[in-house]
């Protein structure tokens, strides 16, 4: 916008109320690590701290002597680490497809996807559970990895529909000429071209099986297959009082996802200008 | 010509994975749920035919009444909220300044929090006695509440938590914001126009799209998000207040084993979702909205 008008005051306005809001949307999670490094049963503080006296790091270990936390970590990382290469293959698979097909089957799809992203999941739970009791799939890793067949999410779909539609059509039309099928041509030429996109793709996959907690609350009953969102679930209800050792499993089950974001954040940024 | 019709058939089979899920997971169940709808089935014996008996039945429950209302009042804090707070945001972070990667990043941040740690976390923030909410509150020595625990606020206080996940819609509108050409900003100014106007006629006409996009985006949000905060933060109580939809689809299918019932109410909720977007359609006239924004 009109750039001239950019004055010393103006900017320090802008970075005041940016630096504000920033705070207001990042002091919740201060809150919670400080909450979790607090002494578990000590009378509840009545003013704002932002870190506890005495720091407490035991919480962290106790958490995982309480219940078998370590086993659901384990088992979250195995169904996110195993969704990833699944959903890259089906959703650019399918934007590939998508990218090459003639006008009307893309318009099709898109009208499919809008809907499916419509659905409320909510609608979907119960029978969903009778189709993957159907196909003997309750209580399976296979019962929370389902959503791969849909490329996890239309939306990953349409990223890769798009950068596949930036590759010039003499890219692939000499290919074809060179005897390559459409296999070949998507493995050699159009992924290697989609990288930004597989990055994204990961990442949102990678957070999208992490934070699942409806498909392994409604699909799962044996404790041993349990993931982290339920190992959290049973936390809470163990015993509502102790916060420290609450907010030292939220702290666990965000971490990761923190880290993957900050390391990511360059690239995500550059995919969303694009 | 041959190896043409080779190349589509192959390209069809790439696609195949993709709508073997969509039938599987999406077209069966949805077209399963419509049926078992129109009978009592708890999942031992076979489902019995009622015809529209779950449907009246609904109707005259106050339990689902509740619920039905709970939503709305959720949908109607929420959605302009979010709204407005995800097109300040992204006005005021449009522009490449320095530092602004690091504002973004906070404010998308609290997106990216699992919804379990999320609503553990507002569970601790809402705590009348020690949560940091009232503390802070109680130190500006503004009233405080009850929040989760008063029947009175504890809807609202949900919709508070609710307010800070807009990652994505903030995603999306900066990128619709980065579709419009600068030259169009230096024309207006040149013919006189001052921030408000150029915000009036050149920003939000050539947004509009866009923010249509994140409308419907935040309905369909914000009629499912309920489930995982009402069932940790709540159970959907205090005396039903934040009994969503969501949450008694949940108890009525996978507590009480009525899925006929729960089937009605999964249909109806999709009418109403489907209905109300309809009707933001109608009113809005699509904003120019097209399957390629």
């Amino acid at each position: 916008m009109i750039r001239s008008e950019r004055t010393p005051w103006r900017t320090a306005g802008f970075h005041l109320t940016a630096l504000g809001i920033s705070l207001i949307f990042a002091v919740p999670v201060i809150w919670v690590l400080a909450a979790s490094l607090r002494l578990p049963g000590a009378p509840p503080p009545t003013d704002i701290e932002l870190l506890p006296d005495p720091i407490i790091w035991s919480n962290y270990v106790q958490i995982f002597e309480l219940l078998p936390l370590g086993r659901y970590l384990l088992n979250s990382c195995v169904v996110a680490a195993l969704a990833v290469p699944f959903t890259v293959v089906v959703a650019s698979w399918a934007g590939f497809a998508l990218a090459q097909l003639p006008e009307h089957v893309r318009a099709a799809f898109l009208a499919l996807a809008i809907v499916v992203r419509m659905t409320p999941i909510t609608a979907l739970w119960l029978t969903r559970f009778l189709v993957l009791n159907e196909l003997r799939l309750i209580d399976t890793y296979a019962a929370l990895l389902a959503p791969v067949w849909l490329g996890s999410s239309p939306l990953f779909v349409l990223i890769f529909y798009w950068s596949f539609r930036r590759i010039p059509v003499d890219v692939i039309e000499s290919a074809r000429l060179d005897g390559l099928g459409a296999l070949a041509i998507w493995r050699r030429i159009a992924l290697p071209l989609a990288r930004p996109a597989i990055g994204a793709v990961s990442v949102l996959t990678f957070v999208q099986y992490w934070s699942d907690f409806i498909n392994p609350l409604l699909y799962l009953k044996s404790e041993s297959r349990y993931t982290l969102p339920i190992g959290l679930r049973l936390l809470q209800q163990m015993d509502i009082t102790s916060w420290p050792l609450l907010m030292a499993g939220v702290m666990v089950m965000i971490a990761p996802i923190m880290i993957l974001f900050v390391l990511a954040q360059r690239a995500f940024w550059v995919e969303v200008r694009s | 010509m041959r190896t043409h019709t080779r190349y589509r058939l192959s390209l069809y089979l790439l696609l195949t994975p993709f709508l073997a899920g969509i039938t599987l997971l999406v077209v069966i169940p949805a077209g399963l749920s419509f049926a078992l709808a129109f009978t009592s089935y708890d999942a031992l014996s076979p489902p019995v035919w009622r015809g529209v008996q779950n449907y009246r039945h609904l109707l005259a429950d106050d339990l689902f009444r509740r619920a039905v209302v709970n939503s709305l009042t959720f949908l109607a804090l929420t959605v302009p909220l979010r709204t407005l707070i995800t097109l300040g945001l992204a006005l005021l972070l449009r522009r490449p300044r320095r530092g602004i990667r690091l504002y973004r990043a906070a404010v998308y941040m609290p997106t990216v929090i699992p919804g379990v740690a999320y609503a553990l976390i507002w569970l601790w923030i809402l705590n009348p006695v020690y949560g940091p909410l009232n503390l802070v509150l109680g130190a500006l020595n503004l009233p405080t509440a009850a929040w989760l625990v008063d029947p009175r606020t504890a809807l609202p206080a949900l919709a508070l938590a609710a307010l800070f996940q807009i990652g994505e819609g903030f995603v999306v509108l900066l990128a619709g914001l980065q579709h419009i050409p600068d030259d169009y900003y230096d024309a207006a100014a040149l013919d006189g126009a001052g921030r408000m106007a150029l915000f009036r006629y050149v920003t939000l006409p050539l947004l509009a799209p866009w923010l249509f996009l994140v409308i419907i985006r935040d309905i369909i949000a914000s009629a499912q998000n309920t489930f995982t905060p009402a069932l940790l933060m709540t159970g959907g109580g205090p005396y039903y207040a934040t009994l969503f939809l969501p949450l008694l689809i949940y108890q009525t299918t996978f507590d009480r084993f009525r899925f006929g019932e729960g089937a009605a109410m999964t249909t109806l909720l999709f009418a109403g979702v489907g209905g109300l977007i309809m009707l933001v359609w109608r009113i809005s006239g699509g904003w120019g909205y097209d399957d390629s924004v």
